[in-house]
């Protein structure tokens, strides 16, 4: 019996169909199988694999005699997987007893269908060992490495500190943060639909590298001598903040840098974001008399005065574009010698005005200001110093006295290092080297010259004229040092009171900055201290501290004072 | 039973066809259920074979008995049959949103399933009496639509949208393989277009939420892809990410990680594709396009009318699944809950299959026997 009753038109149709049918499907699937096969893998891939990161172990951050700074330390952290807590609301409440936290925020981790949360992370192990003796499964711990301080408030507000993540978010650690965190590793685990981690025949791992090794050119010891002294003077003045740097001049390497209110990076929940500043280098204030050294290598550069020239400090008053500049005292004939050996701000500014206004201008911007230093810190501020079209009558007299401008106390000491380092300016740097795992340099960061803020004579005349600012008639007497030759200049500078916007009587900064010794200087030093109550004058408050520090500091160098080396020389004669 | 004639006449490669495909559906179970078996009951792959060897039986046994005795009986299989659906609308166990099976201890009986198998012996045992050269009458259309009605109805009323559609379909391929009187053509175009309305109507409403889910997101998968296109989404991402030559045995990520819902079931094919590549899915379709094919020789080479209508009723069935499943896998149907012939888990999949297969062995043996 043949199918359809002879009707070859309905059997045709048939094959046809079932044919047509099967051809289809094989275009589809070739259409997905090997046209679109790439692309469907990858999602196929997205679905299943998960790559979870592996954190590098951060570098260590050594000082220049390769002391500690900075490390890991191993700390545990608690974790759950909360589809293996059978009974989530029952856990909390033992949960938030041993953590001491809100039972809500533990709950809220717990919801969910995330595989794996974090309860609470870098706990003490005490509380990790409680959490643990709760016997709660699908809890567990982890050790993550954790960044530790051992010298705690030490240069805290110049390291910075990492975060949980032991990503750097301040001072060093932040700006060598991509060097100290190292490359990191991943492994990328299988899941399935329900977002279940499954193991694999092979697992397919990157192991993390360990970060670099960082030498700063801070000294341990010199930074803790500027530390406690700063903190004595903190103390005796009640003032509101302080800071202390101490320069190679030669380099540019910061030897120490201290800043108060002092910051501890171990503890960085507990302490104000304000604390965390680095305010030598991020805040700008007005420089007062210490920038008169500015003015003056200005002045001698430009041949506008010499040394011996005499100016009429006008006993004290001078009327300047319809305001009055005063003296702290009356002067009348006084060399420019002299003028910054009493720091007269009349003296200063009839210097001043031999020079056009963009003429000092030009000499300011030379030593530094109005640009960043270059240092290696985040956040680091210019200053502020106007262009002279928009420059008052006044403005000159003003600048060349170290106000109606701003400068961050790093700039300061750069500045006057340029001075002792026979007018070359070096960019101040904090990072001597960079250090691999095996111990190897990397990269090495050599003194760099930015400038040449003054031609070497008209420095060697400065140092002889910041001499005698320390001399026994000086402002800065109580920085002299027996023994050792010292160049410095105090600075007293009013605060503009932010109640009437006109200088206060009562807020000042008082600062030195001091070069020793000046015939081969070896270290400058900026003492600011920040509002001191009683005595406000730079050269009672912050030229003692120059001295107790550059004593110590020149003794740990090994630089002997002159007197014992005549001695010797007699003796050896 | 099995005599020398029955063992002459044997089609040897038509059932290493067979079993080449039930192997195949064995293994690529075994890969997506090994690691999830419980421990307690026992493994899914090895149901199926148990399922597998008594389904070999029954496809003798079907084989053995004359298909005119087997036709003789459908009125009463029929009652039965019915009456098993109407049985299960009272007491079925409910699964998966619909409710279709009989729970006997040791097996739940799909009776849906065999209503397909009841209703092409009822068909064409109608149709080998009535059917002439100059095609149907009205009333021969309308008589052969009540029978499949009413299981159709009760059907829907699972809901089991795949065997109603499936029942439809060999009710509209027999009709085909007659003809129509062009009065009848005409009638019933009318009476269509009438009761059209009615029938979506009831058709939409009979449908479960989820079903008119799977009708939009076949429309427009994108509508929703974690929700109502994820079945077929998965499915292509499965397929696709096969490649020409495929992951290997065990190596199917998507199937393996769960990500591709009833792997072992509805969407073995899948699973297949993802493991085999297209160089494995050409060698399946080649088998089952040689079963098709095997199917419509016995259709063709049958001495009677009942032979004919009987072997096509089951080809009809073969190809609708065939169709609809693979389609479905491949994004181009819309996900409609039918297995796959021979592939599929399933002890009453396998069992209806291996028996219409034997309906056709049976036919195919009985082309030259004039003993009735």
């Amino acid at each position: 019996m043949k199918l359809f009753q002879g009707s070859s038109r309905r059997t045709l149709l048939t094959v046809v169909l079932l044919t047509a049918g099967f051809l289809c499907v094989v275009v589809r699937l070739f259409s997905l199988q090997v046209v679109q096969a790439t692309e469907l893998s990858k999602r196929a891939e997205r679905q299943h694999e998960k790559s979870v990161v592996l954190e590098g172990e951060r570098g260590t951050i050594f000082d220049r005699q390769g002391r500690i700074l900075a490390t890991n330390v191993e700390v545990p952290s608690l974790y759950a997987i909360p589809s293996l807590i059978r009974d989530r609301e029952a856990v909390v409440p033992d949960l938030a007893r041993v953590l001491q936290s809100d039972r809500r925020m533990i709950l809220k981790r717990l919801e969910g269908n995330k595989n794996f949360v974090w309860i609470e992370r870098k706990v003490s192990p005490a509380v990790a060992r409680s959490v643990m003796e709760l016997g709660i499964e699908g809890i567990g711990v982890l050790n993550e490495s954790q960044r530790f301080y051992p010298k705690r408030n030490l240069m805290g507000h110049l390291l910075g500190f990492a975060g949980m993540d032991n990503h750097g978010l301040e001072g060093i650690e932040l700006k060598y943060d991509p060097l100290l965190r190292g490359e990191k590793g991943w492994v990328v685990i299988q899941r399935d639909a329900f977002g279940h981690s499954i193991f694999q025949k092979e697992l397919n791992y990157v192991a993390p590298s360990r970060g670099k090794d960082l030498v700063l050119t801070i000294d341990e010891v010199i930074q803790h001598i500027a530390e406690t002294e700063l903190d004595a003077v903190m103390e005796q003045t009640r003032a509101a903040s302080g800071s202390v740097i101490v320069m190679n001049p030669k380099t540019g390497e910061i030897l120490a840098l201290a800043v108060r209110p002092a910051f501890n990076p171990n503890r960085i929940e507990s302490q104000h974001p304000d604390q965390w500043r680095n305010r030598v280098v991020t805040d700008a204030y007005e420089p007062g008399s210490t920038f008169k050294i500015v003015t003056a290598s200005a002045a001698l550069e430009e041949r506008v005065a010499g040394p011996g020239d005499i100016f009429y400090c006008e006993e004290g008053r001078m009327a300047v574009a319809g305001g009055v500049i005063r003296d702290h005292e009356k002067q009348g004939y006084l060399t420019f010698r002299e003028v910054i050996q009493k720091s007269s701000n009349i003296g200063m500014i009839k210097i001043a005005m031999r020079m056009k206004d963009e003429r000092l201008y030009r000499h300011i911007r030379a030593f530094g200001f109005g640009e960043k230093t270059g240092v290696d810190l985040e956040g680091e501020a210019s200053g502020l110093i106007r262009d002279p079209k928009y420059w008052s009558g006044r403005s000159l007299a003003s600048i060349s006295i170290g106000q109606e401008m701003a400068a961050t106390p790093l700039q300061i000491i750069t500045a006057v290092s340029a001075i002792a380092n026979g007018g070359a300016l070096m960019r101040p740097h904090l990072v001597s080297e960079i250090r691999d795992a095996d111990g190897r340099v990397t990269q090495a960061f050599p003194p760099e010259i930015k400038r040449r803020a003054v031609s070497p004579e008209t420095a060697g005349e400065m140092m002889r004229i910041l001499e005698g600012a320390v001399s026994e008639n000086g402002t800065g007497s109580k920085a002299a040092m027996p023994g050792y030759r010292v160049a410095g200049k105090t600075g007293t500078a009013q605060k503009i009171d932010p109640v009437t916007k006109r200088y206060s009587m009562q807020d000042t900064v008082s600062s030195f900055v001091g070069i020793v010794p000046a015939e081969d200087p070896r270290i400058v030093v900026l003492v600011v201290v920040d509002n001191p109550k009683g005595e406000s004058w730079g050269g009672v408050v912050a030229a003692p501290v120059f001295k107790k520090i550059a004593e110590q500091v020149l003794r740990y160098l090994g630089v002997p004072p002159r007197t014992q080396e005549r001695i010797l020389l007699t003796l050896a004669g | 039973m099995l005599d020398r004639r029955f063992i002459n006449r044997f089609d040897g490669w038509f059932v290493v066809v067979v079993l080449l495909i039930l192997s195949l559906g064995v293994l690529s179970i075994y890969t997506v259920t090994y690691a999830v078996s419980p421990k307690a009951h026992l493994p899914v792959y090895t149901k199926q074979m148990i399922w597998i060897f008594l389904g070999l039986i029954v496809f003798f046994a079907v084989a053995a008995i004359d298909y005119h005795e087997i036709a003789r009986w459908s009125t009463f299989l029929y009652t039965g049959c019915v009456v098993l659906l109407i049985l299960v609308l009272l007491v079925g166990r409910t699964g998966m949103g619909a409710q279709r099976w009989l729970s006997l201890g040791f097996f739940d009986l799909q009776p849906s399933e065999w209503a397909k198998l009841v209703v092409i012996l009822v068909l064409a045992r109608y149709f080998s009496t009535r059917s002439r050269l100059k095609g149907l009458s009205l009333r021969e259309l309308i008589v052969p639509a009540l029978w499949v009605t009413v299981p159709l109805l009760l059907v829907l009323k699972q809901p089991d949208l795949g065997t109603a559609l499936v029942l439809l379909f060999i009710f509209a391929v027999l009709v085909f393989l007659i003809g129509l009187r062009s009065r009848t053509i005409g009638v019933s175009i009318l009476i269509s277009l009438m009761a059209f309305p009615f029938a979506w109507e009831m058709f939409w409403n009979a449908l479960k939420p989820y079903q008119r889910n799977r009708l939009i997101a076949f429309i427009n998968p994108a509508v929703d892809p974690m929700g109502r296109g994820y079945h077929a989404l998965q499915s292509k991402i499965a397929i696709g990410s096969g490649g020409v030559f495929g992951k290997g045995l065990f190596g199917g990520t998507q199937s393996q990680l769960k990500f591709l819902p009833e792997s072992h079931t509805d969407f073995i094919f899948s699973v297949f594709a993802e493991e085999w590549g297209f160089m494995g899915v050409l060698l399946l379709l080649i088998l089952y396009f040689l079963l098709i094919w095997w199917g419509l020789d016995v259709a063709d080479k049958a001495k009677d009318h009942l032979g004919v209508f009987l072997a096509v009723g089951v080809v009809a069935m073969l190809v609708f699944y065939l169709a609809v499943n693979i389609g479905m896998t491949l994004g181009v149907v819309p996900v409609v809950g039918v297995p796959l012939p021979l592939m599929s888990y399933g002890g009453n999949s396998i069992l209806t299959t291996l028996a219409g297969l034997g309906l056709l062995l049976n036919i195919k043996k009985r082309r030259f026997m004039l003993f009735y």
